[in-house]
């Protein structure tokens, strides 16, 4: 009795495991997603993007190929935010779920993992959250982002902030030292140069960093117009929070993570208020695009009908969804599920969707779709503010100085 | 470095060596008295965190009133773990202890992650981020209130251990079981309360950094890290000595930082490393 207990679970296990495979007409994705350690939260977000889209076509009726109806399903892997992981589990999706498409996982540091195995096995890979270009600078041809590179995270702050005032002239960059981080912060500061300011700090702090008073203090010397974070939600945070003990008041701060997120203002509360953000994507954006849900209101409106728990959407949302869009378009543009038509296929890909432009470069990066900014409000809420042509208000600028707050 | 500069960062340095005292005072308790790197210490601090973060969001309380509440919690909690579980590998080879703590810290972390989701939070109140001025350089209030609470914590568990009964039982304990045993002293109770006042002083910096530092469940690892440095650093055995191991470890951490902060990890791990070379017993450590 004691021995059957066990392998019956295993074979329970194995049935579960192999039950996606089993129906024929169904195309399976496969995806290692962050769904437990650090970007857990952000890994829901994705996983949630694609469930959504392929729930989206299924329900349509799903994808035509070559004249045969497929429904759309994916087999997901938790690579627990390790991107050690993410390489191990992409290649038993390959290797022993026969998976082959595959969708990205949630970070530039696992895409970059997940790359190298889509290459070796010559199974075409679309990812919506990896936009360091180094994951793309490698020759790889079967690696596809539909989001904007990195370098132009903060692109439109400054000519945000330029438009603005006229007499700003100095820059304070600060990033996190890994590979996305790092093309953020260079390609604004690069930027900012090309457009005649002084770049009068630029600095990257260690990852996971718990204090960066030494930083800011060093900053506070230079008395910035701008300061631009580049790093993930908990360090804008912790520079936010710092900024306002230490009394660093530019006339703009922004960043390329965290403001977007509804707990930008959960932790922070009003000290929220005034900070820029860039953003993927935004439901407040006129996009006009051919796919299920057309606008990016469509797209909410239809998003939050099924997933009532979510306020705000983030952008990672909207991406995964655009890019399992991205991957069902091509496939069937390529009337074929041979991996090697379809990532010509997706190659070849020029679709306007309701996340915008989907087209890539020589490299495989989306370099066609722009960045956008969000501000935090005094009102509590968080609005659009550029690009200027979709604006939803005003930006509020220049940013009080902490003490000269209610 | 310019005057206001120097000033500015050597505050910040101070202020954290406080923080960092407290975050490292029950971790080596805990290490000196019986011999376990405990691993789970991190993850006392996250509790900590989140006890603070809870009686803010839900009830109102002032974060600083949640200090003693959070203390209680770790404290009953640390004793459970103690009887419950380390007291089964009090004799064991250390491999033991650090796989059982280990396996605790990933316990834990993931029932945090379990039931509060991985969602990043902090303590935000009417006074965050607010300070005074003295000439240019900026004290934020918190900071200055974490600094003070960390003194008087380290002071008093010195006090307690010097001057109280169990205080002398558990230092008697540490220096050697068997004597200690002999002379009538319960061991099993006296290792609970040593386990359970390092936690509870975990929980206290939880409940500090918990205003200072946006955190989620995985913020504990750093902080073991941390705490197993500045033991390092400063040497064990004695209160005093986390003092001065925290406040090496922030001084160079925020220097380094000013100038550097690509390497500041890099350096402070190198001292380290550079220490244990020259000084394996600690800055202030006694030779054994």
């Amino acid at each position: 009795m004691k021995r059957t207990a066990p392998v019956a679970l295993l074979a329970f296990a194995l049935v579960l495991g192999a039950f996606p495979a089993l129906a024929e007409d169904t195309i399976l994705f496969g995806a290692a997603v962050s769904l437990t350690g650090k970007t857990a939260k952000e890994g829901e977000y994705t996983r949630d993007g694609y469930n959504f889209a392929v729930d989206t076509l299924n329900a349509q009726g799903g994808i035509n190929v070559g004249g045969k109806k497929y429904k759309l399903a994916v087999k997901y892997y938790d690579d627990e935010s390790k991107s050690e992981s993410t390489a191990q589990l992409i290649e038993k999706l390959i290797n022993e779920d026969k998976v082959t498409f595959i969708l990205g996982p949630y970070g530039s540091a696992p895409s970059g993992t997940a790359a190298p195995i889509c290459e070796k096995y010559k199974i075409p890979m679309i990812e919506a959250n990896g936009s360091a270009e180094s994951i793309f600078s490698k020759g790889y041809k079967y690696t596809f982002a539909v989001l904007s590179p990195a370098k132009l995270y903060l692109k439109g702050l400054i000519d945000l902030v330029m438009s603005k005032d006229k007499s700003v002239k100095t820059v304070a960059v600060l990033g996190e030292n890994e590979p996305f981080s790092k093309e953020v912060a260079s390609g604004a500061a690069d930027y900012a140069r090309e457009k005649g300011l002084q770049v009068v700090y630029q600095e990257l702090y260690p990852t996971g960093t718990q204090d960066v008073s030494a930083l800011l203090t060093n900053i506070k010397g230079k008395n910035p117009d701008i300061v631009l974070g580049a790093g993930h939600l908990q360090d804008s945070l912790l520079i936010v929070k710092q900024a306002k003990d230490l009394g660093v008041s530019p006339k703009a701060m922004g960043f390329s993570v965290g403001p977007s997120s509804p707990e930008f203002r959960e932790n922070l509360k009003s000290n929220a208020d005034y900070i820029f953000g860039a953003t993927q994507w935004t439901e407040a954006l006129k996009y006009n695009g051919d796919d299920p849900w057309k606008t990016p209101k469509g797209y909410a409106t239809a998003f939050r009908a099924k997933h009532p728990k979510y306020g705000d959407i983030a952008y990672q949302v909207a991406e995964s969804s655009a890019a399992v869009i991205a991957f069902s378009r091509a496939i069937e543009k390529a009337g074929s599920l041979d991996p090697a038509k379809v990532r010509d296929a997706i190659a070849a890909l020029d679709i306007m969707t309701f996340y915008g432009q989907i087209k890539f470069d020589s490299r495989g990066i989306n370099t066609f779709k722009p960045m956008a900014i969000e501000q935090l409000q005094p009102d509590g809420r968080k609005y659009t503010v550029f690009p200027s042509s979709v604006a939803e208000k005003d930006a509020l600028y220049p940013m009080p100085a902490w003490d000269k707050r209610k | 470095m310019g005057g206001a500069e120097l000033g500015q960062i050597f505050v910040n340095a101070v202020l954290l060596s406080g923080i960092l005292a407290l975050v490292a005072l029950g971790f080596s308790l805990v290490w000196g008295i019986m011999n376990i790197v405990n691993l789970a210490h991190g993850s006392f601090i996250v509790l900590g965190a989140y006890i603070t973060f809870f009686l803010h969001e839900l009830l109102g309380v002032d974060p600083f009133l949640s200090i003693p509440v959070a203390m209680v919690a770790l404290f009953t909690l640390g004793w459970g773990i103690q009887r419950g579980l380390i007291n089964q590998v009090i004799r064991a080879p250390l491999l033991a202890t650090f796989l059982l703590t280990f396996g605790l810290e990933i316990l834990i972390v993931n029932l945090i992650n379990y039931f509060f989701k991985a969602d990043v939070r902090s303590v935000t109140t009417a006074y965050s981020g607010t300070g005074f001025t003295l000439g240019s350089v900026r004290v934020p209030y918190i900071r200055l209130g974490a600094l003070g609470i960390s003194l008087v914590l380290v002071a008093l568990l010195a006090w307690y251990l010097r001057a109280t009964r169990v205080g002398r039982a558990i230092r008697a304990t540490g220096m050697d079981i068997d004597a200690a045993r002999l002379t009538g002293v319960k061991v099993a109770t006296i290792y609970a309360a040593t386990f359970a006042i390092g936690a509870g002083m975990a929980g206290a910096a939880g409940s500090l950094l918990s205003m200072i530092v946006p955190f989620d469940p995985t913020l504990g690892g750093g902080y073991t890290q941390r705490a197993f440095a500045i033991c390092v650093l400063g040497g064990l055995g004695n209160v005093a000595n986390v003092v001065i191991g925290a406040a090496i470890f922030a001084f160079v951490d925020v220097f380094v930082g000013a100038r550097l902060p690509s390497l500041s990890r890099a350096v402070t791990f190198a001292i380290l490393v550079l220490l244990l070379i020259l000084r394996p017993q600690g800055v202030a450590g006694k030779r054994v």
